[in-house]
């Protein structure tokens, strides 16, 4: 059955095969007109169902390419690929050297913890990060982030930003010798527009939101990271059909790795903990269940030790398991250090 | 009679690299066969994939397509496991064959199964229509992972979404029966009655892989075990360890 591999809505597979398309050369042929009067549909409709049938058919001839598959990847320029990859700097060396650099791009990185540990604090450093210019590292580039929770907070932000800036310009001082003429400073307003920020009150805001994202960032293509905070609160309220929950979730993470593949940006989820029972014991893990916790890339998992913050790898394709500490300051996320005055934040 | 001449000319069995699976399954990865691995998040069902990606593409010189949906192919990965095959010792060649070797691995990245469906299709006339030399034959097909592609469509909106995994099923199997490759997939693992984990996609994918893998992992440490749960010719229940 060749028409059970097209993309087309059941209805219009079934007005197809009733009357009697069940093959794509019966259907190559046709006009639009005939078909739209032979299935009574609009004009519209049967021309993109035509224009489905054509681009399945072309999959059938060979097109004269040595390729096996159209599209693939070698792993060998894959690699190539990679090696040039910019990472997004979390601020903490700690951190970024058992992520190998820092958030990477292409992929989805879930982060996850318990409440106040500082999981929005570190989804705006990196927002902030992302437009560290490309001659101090960075990658001159732009954040979208979205909220569910209403927990961004302008003002810190800008605190954040501000610290940015203040460290670039000290750390420039060594880097460059040609001082002067990157003195062009950059303005923590200038931080702030670079963020695009969009709340989202309910679910189905979230999937339109995450369906929209495609478009919006084809029109700004220098957004490099897509920042959801967190992906959970929606999701964790108003669900009496489990089955459905784990559908749109798995299909929200779905469009969320075409994103990240298509576009080379990185994606953050945040995520809030839950506890789980096991074997006559609670545990805390991440929200949202068992085959959620396939859907991303990586997997950070932020905790107390003591009273110390320390994130760990739970999962990742290239990374070895490990811990590291990390410090929320007043100015952002940085390294830890024992003499470091932790500030309590709000 | 002709059935087991062909068993015995073109199904043999690939070697997975790791020498505790490779005695848990008599040899390693049957060709022709459709081969399931299941497990939690994080219990090395991608470590397994990419380990077995970079043993056929060295040892046996074959092509190996790479469907990933999660974006969780690793060419580091890839490459760290060819320098420690110890075939590759000569220094001044390595990297020749480090190059020979990743251009056998292809991958490509799907995220709904309409395209898994095109991209499978297209393997099967390209390998219909070229005539195959011994060296780069495509020897084994990869999708990681074919639950988080199915998942979305399958239940409530009607008998369609079932109708379309059991065809992509049959497809991956008439694809390693007819085009000696071996196929390797990977599910997760739901909750089912009373909290136990058990594998996704409920009752009617049960019978469609000919071998599947259980994987799990002890939380904490790289230790993996790994029994079987379903054979067509050996036991279930055996298990196997071995370490990431």
């Amino acid at each position: 059955m060749e028409l059970a591999r097209l993309p087309i809505s059941a209805s219009q597979r079934g007005k197809l095969i009733s009357a009697g398309y069940t093959s794509f050369s019966s259907l190559s042929s046709l006009s639009p007109s005939t078909l739209a009067q032979d299935l009574k549909i609009s004009d519209n409709e049967a021309l993109e169902i035509l224009r489905v049938v054509s681009q399945g058919s072309r999959l059938d001839k060979p097109d004269g390419s040595h390729a096996i598959v159209n599209g693939a990847q070698t792993a060998w320029d894959m690699l190539h690929e990679e090696e040039s990859l910019k990472c997004i700097t979390t601020s903490c060396v700690d951190l970024d050297d058992i992520l190998g650099g820092g958030i990477k791009c292409k992929e989805v990185t879930e982060i996850g913890g318990v409440p106040g540990i500082g999981k929005t604090q570190l989804g705006i450093q990196l927002a902030v990060n992302v437009q560290i210019p490309v001659n101090y590292g960075g990658l001159g580039g732009k954040a979208i982030y979205i909220d569910t929770e209403g927990s961004f907070m302008l003002e810190r932000a800008l605190q954040i930003a501000e610290a940015c800036i203040e460290d670039m310009s000290g750390n420039s001082d060594f880097l460059q010798k040609d001082f002067q003429s990157c003195q062009v400073k950059a303005q923590p307003k200038d931080f702030l527009q670079n963020i695009f920020y969009f709340r989202v009150c309910s679910y189905t805001e979230q999937i339109a939101m995450i369906n929209y994202l495609d478009k919006f960032i084809s029109e700004h293509k220098d957004v490099n990271v897509v920042i959801i905070d967190s992906v959970t609160f929606h999701f964790r309220q108003d669900f009496d059909d489990l089955a459905l929950r784990t559908r749109l979730l798995s299909g929200m993470a779905l469009k969320l790795m075409k994103l990240a593949k298509k576009f080379s940006l990185a994606v953050v989820l945040l995520n809030q903990v839950t506890t789980k029972h096991t074997e006559g014991s609670f545990q805390l893990t991440l929200a949202l269940g068992d085959s959620w916790s396939h859907s991303c890339t990586n997997r950070v998992i932020l905790y107390w030790n003591g009273d110390e913050r320390y994130a760990y790898i739970d999962k990742s394709p290239s990374l070895r398991s490990a811990s590291a500490p990390y410090s929320v300051t007043g100015k952002g996320i940085r390294t830890a250090t024992s003499k470091c005055k932790r500030i309590k934040i709000m | 009679m002709e059935l087991l001449e062909d068993v015995q000319q073109n199904k043999q069995v690939l070697s997975t690299g790791c020498e505790g699976i490779d005695m848990l399954l008599q040899g390693g990865l049957c060709v022709g066969h459709l081969t399931e691995l299941v497990g939690p998040s994080s219990s090395g069902k991608t470590q397994i994939c990419l380990k077995v990606a970079s043993r056929v593409a060295t040892r046996y010189m074959g092509g190996v397509v790479f469907i990933d949906t999660g974006n969780s192919f690793s060419p580091l990965r890839i490459a760290h496991f060819i320098n420690q095959i110890p075939d590759t010792i000569f220094k001044e060649v390595e990297q020749n064959i480090l190059e020979k070797v990743m251009s056998q691995i292809l991958c490509h990245s799907v995220f709904d199964i309409f395209a898994m469906l095109d991209v499978v299709h297209q393997l099967e006339y390209s390998l219909r229509s070229q005539v195959q030399t011994g060296a780069d034959q495509v020897r084994l097909l990869i999708v990681d992972s074919i639950s988080s592609l199915i998942t979305p469509i399958l239940g409530g909106s009607g008998p369609h979404g079932r109708a379309l995994m059991i065809s992509a099923g049959f497809l991956l199997k008439k694809l390693a029966h007819e085009h000696n490759l071996a196929v390797v997939v990977t599910n997760h693992m739901v909750g089912g009655e009373g909290g136990i984990l058990k594998p996704a996609l409920g009752e009617s994918w049960k019978s469609i892989p000919h071998v599947r893998l259980l994987l799990s992992r002890d939380p904490g440490s790289s230790i993996c075990h790994m029994s079987i749960l379903k054979h067509s010719y050996m036991a279930s229940g055996r298990a196997a360890r071995f370490m990431i």
